[in-house]
């Protein structure tokens, strides 16, 4: 190729310079450099886009792994200074948003138990049945989302843990109907219900979920009787 | 999640959404501390290390409007950039070589389409075409990090030999890639 120099010369420019940019290959000081470049000269930072669209198959080689449960309240930590949840969920009219919400508690909820506990991937047409549980001032924030295929609702912790000497108590409460128990959050991760054919009925858009704390084992007289930690109504997407 | 899904979270997080910000993370944590643990090779730098990336992303997020890639694309070379920075910063460069051993590495995921099966397919027959050993150092270098100095030791040749037919492997690449 004529554009290929000698095997002798280094070739140069700022192609290749964006190339090993990408690649990662640059000492420290180099790649500093390379880096405010990148933010003051748009034509280098486009050398640099299109190597980086080049290699972009290669991150198909990253294999995905659960990070540590507390991480996301440490990050929250770091930004907000707080684990308190957000006073308001302005996305709740989002279509993409919910759908993200589902796909966010099925990724966490095969990290949760394996792939082999997985069921055979539900299909799209399926209803899926969504909830985010939130409450003002409580650091517990979930999210659960509903199989109508195998009955489970899976419910993933996304911020605050499973106190030591309490018990998560997880509610369904289906309009002005008293409070169902559907058990005791385990895992720090994902704990998943498997709800009785009568219970799983009563799951549907507009169905409020709770947890409250409860003595450990759950509320002993089947009626909840500590604070709500979190809260959220039921979406069909 | 469909790239415009996580399109419109970064999007929401750049106008300071939590809840968005919340979904982004469940939903591509797992990806980017994959990353990580690749790059670093340790779980506590990974650890730290993400936490480092979440927040860049939570205060960068408004400029991947401008960004012309995918989502995902421009999550993980903020990850990879993140974490290279630390590998460079780390020293001595010994710890690198002893990690440099060659991962293996996993099938094509089955879910990427059929647009970026033919681009995966693309530059691995172009890789192909390099001499093995300079297609492994490519390879070496974008997923685990490989500095120069760590390629040059491995394949024990001086610097600027290394420097030299890297170099010109980039260039074969880039005409077979866009040829």
């Amino acid at each position: 190729m004529s554009s290929i120099p000698p095997e002798d010369t280094i070739p140069e420019g700022d192609d290749l310079i964006a190339a090993e940019y990408v690649l990662g290959v640059l000492p420290a000081e180099e790649r500093r450099v390379v880096a405010r470049r990148i933010e003051t000269d748009q034509a280098f930072a486009r050398l640099v886009a299109r190597w980086q669209q080049h290699f972009d198959p290669l991150n198909e080689q990253f294999v995905a792994e659960p990070a540590p449960g507390d991480l996301k309240n440490r990050i929250d930590h770091r930004l907000f200074g707080t684990e308190q949840p957000p006073a308001s969920i302005p996305l709740w009219n989002s279509v993409t948003f919910w759908r993200g919400l589902a796909f966010a508690a099925f990724a966490l909820a095969v990290f949760g138990f394996g792939r082999d506990l997985i069921q055979p991937p539900t299909t799209t047409s399926s209803p899926q049945l969504v909830a985010s549980m939130v409450a003002d001032g409580s650091p517990v924030r979930t999210l659960a989302v509903f199989d109508d295929q195998t009955r489970l609702l899976k419910v993933s912790l996304v911020a605050g843990d499973v106190p030591q000497d309490r018990s998560l108590e997880l509610w369904l409460i289906a309009g002005n109907e008293a409070p169902v128990s559907l058990g005791v959050i385990t895992s720090p991760q994902v704990t998943a219900f498997d709800l009785p054919q009568p219970v799983a009925d009563k799951l549907r858009d507009g169905t409020t979920l709770a947890i409250t704390v409860e003595p450990v084992g759950g509320s002993p007289s089947g009626a909840p009787t500590g604070a709500v930690v979190a809260a959220g109504t039921v979406r069909g997407i | 999640m469909t790239p415009e899904g996580i399109s419109e979270l970064i999007s929401r997080v750049s106008l300071r959404d939590r809840a968005a910000f919340d979904v982004l993370y469940a939903s591509t944590s797992a990806k980017l501390f994959g990353v990580c643990l690749r790059v670093l090779g340790n779980r506590t730098e990974a650890e730290d290390a993400l936490q480092d990336i979440y927040v860049r992303i939570w205060n960068k997020a408004d400029r991947f409007a401008v960004a012309d890639t995918s989502p995902i694309s421009w999550l993980v070379a903020i990850a990879r950039n993140h974490c290279i920075d630390t590998l460079r910063a780390r020293k001595p460069v010994a710890a690198e070589l002893d990690q440099a051993v060659d991962v293996a590495e996993p099938s094509p995921n089955p879910e990427q389409s059929a647009v970026t099966r033919g681009e995966a397919q693309r530059l691995h027959d172009c890789l192909d075409q390099l001499e093995a050993v300079r297609a492994a150092a490519v390879r070496g270098a974008y997923l685990n990090g490989d500095s120069y100095e760590a390629l040059a030791n491995r394949y024990s040749v001086p610097l600027n030999t290394m420097r030299t037919w890297l170099r010109r492997s980039l260039m074969k690449l880039k005409e077979c890639l866009e040829g």
